[in-house]
């Protein structure tokens, strides 16, 4: 399937370049600020066609080279890890959208993106759809296909164009890949709380996300809080969230180990399999996060931790940025990192009898899955947004990573079925480059 | 040789073309992050506006911005509220700057994020202040903006913001 041409990559970029020229067809002055909608007439503007509903979109065509032939960048559970490189897959991205006003209280959007998922496809997926509900000024409700807003950027985890960097900080936002939320929430806010206006989210749900090789993870009763305070430049995050879940990894790595782990020299082979791989898993994440921007000077940061019982590991995680506005260019740095605060598994191989070298083996074979799903790693990043056009950016990351021990980071080995022992000598503690080109629209 | 090793290159040339593409126009189209104020626009204040017959009769300057800044899509009262954009411009550019602090590119990253999350609709945008004009007057609880040199009667004045 990763070799597979991909028409609906090829349709992606398509998109793109059209939209990109037609944008540019436009003069300054006479063109849409970043919001199409069918252009009413003079004479009647609000006909159902114009007032009712509204059309509009975004996207970005990206690319990130590698300087290493090892080893390709991927966004873990986002991502296919392909071959190519420099990899269009990673950043790549096409939204539409439509804002449909059902009276003065109700409201439906409809969102559909195509991006490269986990299984090399570019398949377009519903991102949102759901029907909102206005009870008061001040108390929203929504109900169906929402965004996952578990950390202080995910619900506008694709919109690239309204983040500085060509992508959130993988050490942040790789760390709990759900994207979709098929549930409810509730938007409430309050204004002029001390000077900011506060809101607070509530949300319930469940959510899928697909897994390379063929796995498959699922939240349910996910249940968490934001709130978000804004008071001119400044906006303050914090949010708390608990989910029940499942994790099945069906990928080659866990076959082939299963089949290790399973033999009967083997004393807990079944207990190490039942912490790597499940249903019955429960989980908490919690978050708090800054942002400043006072049209010149851009500041962010974040952090994250992830709690759970088994299948995925323990993990905290931080990002500072901070980027100065020259008019139109915008030049940046970011720290990230991502450390894990315990394996999925902490148990050990015991053999029913000693054989020399045999639990050493077997040993590494458990470290490289775990390392395998292991996000740790620190990157320090240099970018330079460039406002050139309208609604629309151009992008250029530098950014160089020091994957951590035991873990693979947010990198892929270019040869995954090389022996395990070989795996963790070439992926721990490896330091690698790469280089990013994005440009980002929206219409 | 497999197709994957075909298409890699294929992709990476039309991704370059595509930038290169984009960054050869550049020099040619007008800075879009500054959009400078010019004497014409200082000389002249602008107004918040909206429909002489519309049940919209008042609009704090906190309304205002929360409006502007998608915080809010109706009013104190209770009113669903229609925000009508100008086009890119000076108008626009300084209105903004006034009542919310952004400038034109925080400005269209922050309705970028509202818009595409799914938190609010867009503002609808006229092409020109002529059109913004007939909107506002044909549709009640419309809200918008225009140089306070615009004296109509079929518009009322909710707040001056400037001049």
């Amino acid at each position: 399937m990763k070799n597979r041409i991909r028409l609906s990559e090829i349709f992606a970029i398509g998109a793109l370049l059209a939209i990109s020229g037609a944008l540019r067809a436009q003069t300054p002055e006479s063109g849409d600020p970043g919001h199409e909608q069918t252009a009413p007439t003079s004479s009647s503007p609000f006909n159902f066609d114009t007032k009712n509903i509204q059309f509009s979109g975004f996207g970005t065509l990206g690319m990130i080279y590698t300087h290493d032939k090892e080893v390709r960048y991927i966004r873990p559970s986002t991502n296919h890890p392909g071959h190519e490189n420099p990899d269009l897959g990673p950043d790549t991205v096409l939204g539409v959208q439509a804002n449909v006003t059902l009276g003065s209280h109700a409201a439906l959007v409809l969102q559909a993106i195509s991006r490269e998922s986990t299984l090399g496809s570019y398949k377009p997926r519903a991102s949102l759809a759901f029907l909102s509900y206005a009870f008061t000024p001040n108390v929203t409700v929504r109900a169906g296909r929402l965004r996952t807003p578990f950390f202080m950027l995910s619900e506008s985890i694709d919109i690239n164009y309204a983040n500085p960097w060509i992508r959130p900080p993988s050490e942040i936002y790789s760390m709990f890949p759900f994207s979709e939320l098929n549930g409810v929430d509730l938007l409430l806010t309050f204004g002029g709380i001390g000077g900011f206006d506060v809101e607070l989210h509530p949300y319930y749900g469940t959510s899928d996300l697909p897994i390379y090789q063929d796995g498959k993870g699922h939240l349910k009763n996910v249940r968490g809080l934001n709130i978000t305070a804004t008071s001119g430049h400044l906006t303050l995050f914090a949010g708390y969230g608990q989910t029940d879940f499942s994790l099945k990894w069906r990928g080659q790595d866990l076959q082939t180990l299963s089949q290790y782990l399973r033999q009967p020299i083997v004393l807990n082979g079944n207990d190490i399999l039942r912490d790597l791989s499940g249903s019955d898993g429960k989980g908490s994440f919690g978050v708090a996060g800054i942002q400043w921007d006072d049209g010149k000077w851009l500041f962010i940061g974040e952090y994250n931790r992830l709690r759970a019982n088994r299948y995925a590991h323990r993990a905290h995680a931080w990002e500072l940025t901070a980027g100065r506005r020259f008019g139109e260019f915008m030049p940046y740095v970011t720290l990230a990192s991502h450390t894990e605060d315990r394996p999925i598994t902490t148990k050990r191989v015991a053999l029913a009898m000693a054989i020399p070298g045999v639990a050493e083996q077997l040993n590494e074979a458990v470290d490289a899955f775990l390392a395998s799903r292991n996000l740790s790693q620190s990157s320090a990043t240099l970018g330079l947004r460039w406002d050139f056009y309208k609604n629309t950016a151009f992008k250029l990351e530098f950014a160089h990573t020091r994957i951590h021990n035991r873990s693979w980071g947010s990198f892929f080995p270019e040869n995954p079925n090389d022996p395990p022992a070989t795996l963790n000598q070439r992926m721990w503690k490896r330091s690698i480059n790469t280089l990013g080109v994005s440009v980002d629209v929206t219409f | 040789m497999s197709r994957s090793r075909l298409i890699s290159p294929l992709r990476t040339v039309v991704a370059c073309a595509f930038t290169a593409l984009l960054l050869g126009t550049a020099p040619f189209v007008r800075s879009v992050a500054a959009e400078p104020d010019k004497a014409t626009a200082a000389a002249s204040g602008v107004q918040l506006v909206t429909s002489a017959k519309g049940a919209v009769n008042v609009l704090s300057r906190e309304e205002a911005t929360q409006l502007l800044l998608g915080h809010r899509n109706r009013l104190n009262d209770g009113t669903p509220v229609t925000l009508i954009d100008l086009p890119s411009g000076q108008i626009r550019a300084r209105l903004y700057q006034i009542l919310t602090g952004k400038n034109p590119v925080q400005v269209r990253a922050n309705w970028s994020r509202l818009v595409f999350s799914g938190r609010v609709r867009p503002p609808l945008e006229a092409s020109n202040e002529n059109e913004a004009l007939e909107w506002l007057i044909n549709t009640p609880n419309a809200i918008g903006y225009l140089p306070s040199a615009v004296n109509d009667k079929r518009i009322k004045v909710l707040l001056l913001v400037d001049g």
